[in-house]
């Protein structure tokens, strides 16, 4: 086995008898862009909201809901799609999400939530972990539109305006603490923190 | 006998001014009068149709409204836009609930709110008074087509306070 | 004493203010006033006016004036609840267009069809009406008289109509509202069981392990009744709900199974589950037996359009025969429903298969009970009856009925249906107790307690609802009472039908009302009326219980009861106006006398003193007609129930109680019907006696899946659903004055899914014209809140008076009950 893998690497490190290092430097370099930019293509299809709904689970339960939310249809019509709230923004966070993700595709295969039902039934899990992300990165998807700089309270109502400039601003809580299921149904809130 | 001869003078009088009234009801201007002919639609004639208001905005200031006597169940200031209140979940009870009031300073349901059909006490809201919007509504930001006269009890209290200091 | 600078000021400013109003203030008066004296209240039961749940609510008045209200603790029904219109029911009478003085449409001092509304006293109302009404017998006879009455109605009122109608004028043109309401109940209740009415109560609620809503919105629509409900389903949490609608509404919210259908596929869905119970092997072979048989119903039976129409021109059994049906054996039944898959049937309704099995499984497995619930989604129904029928019959194959819990529940929508509408009869083809004008021996029955001569009730039935505009705008019907409703806005295709037939120049309309409705806009003669305790009566709600009130206040001076109406309106005819000579020749003794006298005084109406009303109580009608006239249309009314399994208590026995359920056997009232144990009448031994039929058993019906009178297409591409919404009750003429409920919910607007109007290119709030094949009306769109339809249905609620929805609406009716389908037509909607 070792000798095997042996043989392996010194073939890699031979040095080419037929190309000339330029043109491998440049056909390498080449490669490497369309490898990179059809990855971050890919990449990039998945985080529209057209693939998202194109499985019909998303569809039918989760955007379905989105519909008559404020974060769908509002005053100014600035709307969030999917990945706008779900999708991480630094690079590595969103691979991290991908990969996350990617079990997903499992679930769709095997059709883990192919009936409203079923999704009902893991909606609260599902649930959670959006709210562990949000908690764990101080709700950063609700501030790359929200943000706390530029919030001002005198054009909010009262309530708003009293929790916004107290327990927001002194970073005992973070928007999803109190911001559940403003895009979607709630799951079965017992013993949730607040609820 | 009475109320004839005033129904009469009445509608003499009626008469005598209904061209005045007529064109009040042509400008709808009218909602004042009572006994104006369909008053809840503006007394447009029926084969034709108002144009409707646009629809009007939720009032949304958390400011309390004063209850037309002590059962009546208070109105809800605020919106109420995506609160779920289903078998899941009640959002309403997220702050209005006796271990949340504390922290949200929203009013406290009433303890009528914890009594079962049989009228004891529970130790959380009685099931039968889940869905908090059969009773509290939101109020919309539109003007009442019909003025209505009812007396507050407290109204027809104090005059008698007055009336029975006077004597 | 010290006074601080503050409190002077204050004192001062009252002062000043008390001084331009004119009323003098106490020097220095607690702002709290404790003397009991001045803050008592006068507590009294009555009904509420609103819905057929029935509650029953305190009223608290001061000075002559409801201050307040509040839900009966003593009330079985609502035990201290009420819902949101329950709790303004202190200020529906308040609104500031009360009519005070009866107005008639004149030029130049006289009537005239065309001229403008203007005050005359009653006597010159009355003079009027009776003159068209005497003009109008005269010319065309009995025929051209009729009335439109009400669910609303108390039951003395209705009753003194009905007697007013069948037997003064001999007219059966006399038809409830309560037919666009409950009258494929009725059909139904009368076509499985021969007897009208729920076997069950309100006490099943909480005994059930399953709900089942068929076209039923309970969270609006009764909320009190789904305040009972929900307190059963959350605090057992074994108990499961199923709803089932043609789009998303609240009562989803609490539902274990939601189930979205095409509408009319209920036909189908219920046909399923009786298949699904007998291919599973739980048919209740012993109850089956016992107490039911089988019979193959008549198809093809058009849908109660005008007889041109060429949906009624294709029919094939849409005559007197549509009702009609053969005995079948059980295996022809099974053979029958087998057709209805549960793949045929999910393909055909929309319904996952999952759900309808698990909806099946709940009638089938023997271990749970079961209550169905249902209300317009069936009785608007083009198979109404049919709905009614097949619902019963599942039941009835799992022995699932009259016992606490398992229960087929038709609910009601009207505070009288029940009492007024349906047990005293008001209906074209009825009389008191479930008997019908066409069998003589009950018209003998009824002309014996009326002591009058035989032949005095017509046997035709008269036109009913449908048929009544349709009559008025064919000039058929030229005089026309219609009392304690608002059919201008209630009707189906007022456009084509209604409108035209109240403004027919050869009809002459009368319209009684508290408020200037849209029906007394369309009137000649509108008539102030007095309201809910403003008068003394007696409603019957949908478990059956009768319920009484006093009056409590004053009405508004020149405003009268619908009875006092009737009553006084029946002093303006002799006799001799309106029977024929060999008629009165049968009973010379009635010669000279008033339709007063003969119907009303010296009846056995008429046989109760002043002095059984109490001296502390108001009775304006009472006092005013010199004998205790509730009391004696009620004692005269009951005696056709009694000893008939329609029992009703001692008259004044119901103002002691929250109510009572009929029948009252022996001072006892009876709460699941045809079980023997809870109902006096079942023949001991037998366990259940369907005593409505004469061989005791219930019928289970063959009855197959039939398409609407008109669906979606190319042109008109969407469903209209029209109903009702909690905060408003029927047309908005009371609530929508009371400045709470109207804020609330001002204006009914077109609730469409996000994606239809995406695709029309419209969004939330746009104005738009929802048009049909018959009119238009415009809106405002709503793509979100509580009615979620699905995409290719829209719904429009009819409370608003300033969008008249009915206009756009098909008058197709269910041929065996007449009843309207106002849950489904095809429309398109465009922009304005």
């Amino acid at each position: 086995m070792k000798k095997l893998l042996m043989i392996g690497w010194k073939t890699l490190m031979k040095p080419s008898g037929y190309y000339s290092l330029g043109a491998l430097v440049i056909g390498g370099f080449v490669a490497g862009v369309i490898f990179w930019g059809g990855f971050n293509t890919a990449l990039e299809f998945t985080n529209t909201e057209e693939f998202c709904i194109s499985c019909h689970s998303m569809e039918s339960n989760s955007y379905e809901e989105l519909k008559t939310t404020i974060h769908f249809s509002n005053r100014s019509g600035v709307r969030a799609t999917c990945p706008d709230c779900h999708v991480p923004h630094k690079w590595s966070n969103k691979i991290a999400a991908k990969i996350r993700a990617s079990k997903d595709v499992w679930g769709w295969v095997f059709g883990t939530v192919n009936t409203r039902e079923k999704f009902l039934v893991h909606r609260r899990s599902l649930a959670e972990n959006e709210w562990r992300r949000l908690k764990a990165n101080d709700s950063l998807e609700c501030r790359n539109c929200h943000n706390f700089d530029y919030m001002d309270f005198t054009e909010q109502s009262d309530r708003a305006a009293y929790q916004h400039s107290t327990a927001l601003a002194s970073g005992e809580k973070t928007c999803i603490d109190c911001h559940k299921g403003i895009a979607h149904q709630l799951p079965d809130m017992k013993g949730v923190e607040g609820w | 006998m009475k109320n004839f001869n005033l129904a009469v003078i009445a509608s003499l009088l009626v008469l005598a001014v209904s061209p005045i009234m007529y064109s009040l009801n042509a400008n709808a201007a009218d909602k004042e009068t009572v006994n104006s002919v369909a008053t809840l639609r503006d007394a447009t004639p029926i084969d034709v149709q108002k144009e409707p208001n646009r629809i009007p905005k939720v009032v949304n200031k958390d400011i309390k409204q004063g209850r037309n006597y002590p059962m009546q169940p208070p109105v809800i200031p605020h919106t109420t836009r995506s609160y779920e209140v289903n078998k899941y979940n009640n959002k309403c009870m997220s702050c209005h609930s006796r271990h949340r009031t504390e922290k949200s300073q929203a009013p406290m349901v009433s303890v009528t709110h914890y009594m079962n059909r049989d009228g004891n006490f529970l130790a959380e809201i009685s099931p039968r008074r889940y869905f908090c919007n059969q009773c509290h509504v939101t109020q919309l930001d539109a003007e009442p087509l019909v003025e209505n006269t009812f007396t507050d009890m407290h109204s027809l209290m104090k005059q008698k306070t007055a009336n029975a200091k006077e004597h | 004493m010290t006074i601080n600078r503050r409190e002077f000021i204050k004192a001062n400013a009252i002062a000043a203010a008390a001084a331009v109003a004119g009323v003098s203030v106490p020097a220095i008066a607690s702002n709290l006033i404790t003397s009991s004296d001045i803050t008592k209240l006068k507590w009294d039961k009555a009904p509420c006016r609103f819905c057929g749940t029935g509650c029953s609510v305190n009223v608290g008045v001061m000075d002559g004036k409801v201050v307040a209200t509040h839900g009966d603790i003593k009330s079985p029904v609502n035990k201290g609840l009420n819902c949101v219109k329950g709790y303004f029911l202190s200020k529906i009478m308040y609104g500031k267009d009360r009519l005070t003085t009866p107005l008639l449409r004149m030029t130049n001092g006289k009537y005239d069809k065309e001229g403008e509304f203007a005050p005359v006293s009653w006597d010159q109302a009355f003079d009027v009406m009776a003159e068209k009404a005497k003009e109008t017998l005269k010319k065309d006879g009995p025929t051209a008289v009729g009335m439109f009455g009400s669910g609303q109605w108390t039951v003395q009122e209705g009753y003194a109509a009905v007697k007013l109608m069948k037997a003064g004028f001999r007219s059966n043109n006399i038809d409830p509202n309560a037919r666009h309401c409950m009258a494929s109940a009725v059909g139904g209740f009368m076509r499985t069981f021969g007897i009208d009415e729920p076997m069950g109560c309100y006490d099943d609620l909480e005994a059930a392990d399953a709900f089942v809503l068929w076209g039923s919105n309970m969270a609006e629509m009764h909320p009190i009744l789904w305040t009972r409900l929900t307190d059963r389903r959350l605090s057992s949490p074994h108990v499961k709900v199923a709803v089932l609608s043609t789009f998303e509404h609240r009562s989803f919210d609490l539902a274990d199974n939601g189930m979205i259908f095409t509408p009319q596929t209920d036909l189908a869905i219920l046909n399923y589950i009786a298949h699904y119970i007998i291919s599973t092997g739980r048919v209740n072979k012993d109850f089956v037996s016992k107490h039911t048989n089988f019979r193959l119903g008549e198809t093809d039976i058009g849908y109660g359009l005008r007889p041109e129409h060429p949906l009624e021109q294709a029919a094939k059994n849409n005559g007197k025969t549509a009702g009609s049906s053969t005995p079948i054996d059980f295996e022809e039944y099974a053979k029958f429903v087998s057709t209805y898959t549960v793949e045929y049937t999910s393909k055909l309704s929309g319904v996952p298969e999952h759900k309808l099995e698990a909806l099946a499984e709940l009638y089938a497995d023997p271990k749970i009970k079961v209550t169905s619930f249902w209300t317009m989604g069936f009785n608007q129904h083009t198979r109404g009856v049919w709905a009614n029928n097949l619902v019963y019959n599942i039941h009835l194959l799992t022995g699932k009925i009259s016992t606490p819990g398992n229960s087929p529940f038709s609910l009601t929508g009207q505070p009288s249906a029940c009492g007024t509408a349906r047990e005293v009869g008001t209906f074209s083809h009825r009389l008191p107790a479930d008997m019908v004008v066409a069998n003589p021996k009950h018209r003998a029955i009824a002309e014996k307690i009326w002591d009058l001569p035989e032949g005095t009730i017509p046997p035709k039935p008269g036109y009913h609802a449908v048929l009544q505009n349709r009559m008025l705008k064919d000039g058929k019907l030229n005089f026309y009472w219609v009392q304690c409703n608002n059919n201008m806005q209630a009707a189906a295709n007022i456009n084509e039908e209604a409108y035209p037939g109240y403004r027919n120049p050869k009809n002459f309309i009368v319209v009684s009302d508290p408020y200037p409705t849209v029906t007394a806009q369309a009137a000649d003669l509108i008539l102030p009326t007095a309201m809910w305790v403003e008068k003394e009566g007696v409603y019957g709600n949908a478990e059956r219980r009768t319920q009484s009130w006093y009056q409590m206040v004053e009405a508004p001076t020149g405003a009268k009861s619908d009875l006092w109406q009737l009553v006084e309106f029946s002093k303006r005819f002799a006799i001799e106006d309106v029977w024929p000579e060999e008629l009165i020749a049968k009973k010379p003794e009635v010669r000279g006398k008033t339709l007063y006298d003969v119907l009303y005084k010296d009846s056995s109406v008429g046989k109760f003193s002043l002095d059984e009303v109490p001296e502390d109580r108001l009775n304006d009608d009472a006092r005013d007609f010199g004998f205790y006239i509730q009391k004696g249309l009620f004692e005269e009314y009951a005696t056709f129930g009694r000893g008939h399994a329609h029992d009703l208590a001692p008259y004044d026995r119901y103002h002691k109680e929250r109510g009572l359920r009929w029948p009252v056997v022996n001072g006892k009232e009876t709460k699941w019907r045809f079980k023997e144990g809870s109902d006096p009448y079942v023949k001991a031994g037998s366990g259940w006696d369907f005593y409505g039929h004469k061989d005791g058993r219930a019928r289970i019906f063959a009855l197959p899946y039939e398409p609407p009178a008109e669906s979606p297409d190319e042109e008109y591409d969407l469903w209209l659903s029209t109903g009702r919404v909690l905060e408003h009750w029927h047309s908005g003429s009371m609530t929508q004055r009371v400045p709470e409920l109207y804020k609330a919910m001002p204006d009914a607007l077109v609730y469409m899914h996000p994606d239809d109007a995406k695709s029309r290119n419209m969004r939330r709030g746009d104005l738009v014209k929802l048009i049909s094949r018959r009119g238009e009306v415009q809106t405002r769109v709503e793509t979100r809140g509580r009615n979620k339809p699905p995409i290719g249905l829209v719904y429009m609620p009819w409370f608003d008076a300033s969008r008249l929805v009915n206009k756009v609406t098909l008058d197709a009716t269910d041929p065996l009950s007449k009843q309207t389908d106002f849950k489904k037509c095809a429309i398109k909607i465009v922009k304005v």
